[in-house]
């Protein structure tokens, strides 16, 4: 990494300091979401919390996966902190496998996003629903489950390329381009 | 890896988890009552949620509106030769009246139970996300005396009750759930007891279910299945819903009857906490608790 200059220093400052805002009024936007309307939805702060885990240090993917599970659990009324522990993990985990073995990839980000929500959706069946032996609960594994998966899923695809765009203006380059490097020599 | 595990950033993520288990753990023993982050975050958000909520309705409706139209379009025509019928029978009904009468039955409701204690009407703030059994959020909480286990009704009928109260806010489990158990009679007849309870069946349909019901009964359909009081959770004579279908359990010992809920509950505007009433069982939260 290069030495930056006071100017740089502060540009990086400021462009992290909006990323972050950014990241925030985001998730405060899907937690909104999710808590309007009667219709089936997509369980957006997932994918989300991956989206930053992906990009980000692994203290700020656990701090921002434990914020969306609290709201994930107040927007799906669950035991608060169920979901808090659970992005934690899977941001932390999902961190650092991009950190050490995965490249930034879309396909990449798909199939993790995809494994995690499913994990996610599994995890809430089965404690929340199949746990208590309602007759007839595998309908809601099939009919509602798999459903929020897939949407959430879907969702993931829009949620990438909006965390794309602000990443491409936002997030500081740790390297130089060849072009840049020329450039600057 | 191995470096990761054996740094210092790892034993402080291992400290993190631990300290989110701590705070689920403690989310347990509260009873009901909601943590102070939890509430804080709903009471910040609630203006937003609620506007949110009436454009996502708005929305719903038009898209519902949209894709229905054929269907919308048969039960027009279907409606409008009722509307006919009607129309010679009822020549001064209009909206006004409407409006009058659903008034009047909330006074009727106040006046036959002079002894309960309403809560003001409370708006429903919007629908547990993604929940099968249609839980609701609405906007009085533990400052307007609400506490958990309190029946939630409409004009028309029971709804559910509150399980989990913040400041502001409380969360409702409706009549769907099969987690909430109201025991019932028919009321032409007075003798036909039954328990009320959702199952994932019936709550895809948005209807309930009436079980525990002697083999003899002498329901029909169209009768009216109302509150019993026998719990002590709910007060007596309240409206739940009315009989659709009629059968017999699985193991054949007992009748069950598929009930339609007065209220509609998949699109609630407003509803009415009931805080007293003669009868309650004064430690139902304790049961619901050590349950």
């Amino acid at each position: 990494m290069r030495i930056k200059t006071t100017r740089e220093k502060r540009i990086l400052y400021t462009k992290t300091t909006v990323r972050w805002i950014l990241y925030y009024v985001l998730i405060l936007l899907f937690f909104t979401i999710m808590t309007s309307g009667t219709y089936t939805k997509p369980v957006l702060l997932v994918p989300a919390a991956l989206c930053i885990a992906i990009g980000n240090d692994v203290m700020a993917a656990a701090v921002t996966g434990a914020v969306c599970g609290f709201l994930t659990d107040m927007a799906c009324g669950r035991l608060f902190g169920y979901n808090a522990v659970l992005l934690t993990v899977f941001c932390i985990a999902v961190s650092l496998v991009f950190e050490l073995y995965l490249r930034n990839k879309f396909v990449n980000y798909l199939w993790i996003s995809a494994l995690v929500s499913f994990l996610q959706c599994w995890l809430d069946y089965k404690f929340y629903y199949q746990m208590w032996g309602y007759e007839n609960v595998e309908r809601i594994f099939y009919h509602h489950t798999m459903r929020i998966w897939v949407y959430t899923v879907i969702a993931s695809i829009v949620l990438y390329l909006i965390f794309r765009l602000i990443n491409r203006f936002l997030m500081p380059r740790e390297h130089l381009t060849i072009e840049e490097a020329i450039r600057t020599s | 890896m191995r470096e990761f595990l054996k740094s210092t950033r790892f034993k402080v993520l291992l400290a993190f988890l631990a300290f989110l288990v701590g705070i689920m753990i403690y989310a347990v023993t509260k009873g009901g009552y909601s943590l102070s982050g939890a509430s804080f975050v709903n009471t910040v958000t609630k203006p937003l949620r609620f506007v949110s909520n009436g454009i996502s309705m708005k929305l719903e409706k038009t898209v519902d509106r949209i894709s229905n139209a054929d269907s919308y379009y048969e039960e027009n025509q279907q409606l409008k030769k009722q509307i006919g019928e009607l129309n010679k029978q009822l020549t001064n009904y209009d909206d006004l009246q409407k409006e009058v009468e659903d008034l009047r039955k909330l006074v009727v409701i106040k006046e036959e139970h002079p002894d309960n204690v309403y809560s003001q009407s409370a708006e429903v703030l919007g629908y547990v996300a993604n929940d099968p059994f249609r839980g609701f959020t609405i906007d009085r909480g533990s400052d307007d005396g609400i506490k958990p286990y309190c029946p939630v009704i409409t004009p028309e009928g029971v709804v559910g009750i509150t399980i989990e109260v913040s400041d502001k806010t409380s969360t409702v489990r409706t009549i769907l759930s099969p987690d909430l158990s109201i025991a019932a009679v028919c009321s032409s007849t007075n003798t036909d007891f039954g328990i009320v309870e959702g199952t994932v069946l019936t709550a895809e349909k948005g209807t309930t279910k009436l079980t525990h019901l002697n083999t003899s009964h002498g329901l029909k359909e169209g009768d009216l299945i109302i509150t019993s009081g026998n719990s002590g959770l709910f007060p007596k004579d309240y409206a739940i819903g009315t009989v659709k279908n009629i059968g017999f359990e699985a193991n054949g010992l007992s009748a069950c009857a598929e009930i339609e809920p007065c209220a509609d509950i998949t699109r609630l505007g407003s509803v009415f906490v009931i805080l007293d009433f003669d009868g309650k069982k004064e430690d139902a939260d304790e049961d619901k608790n050590n349950s």
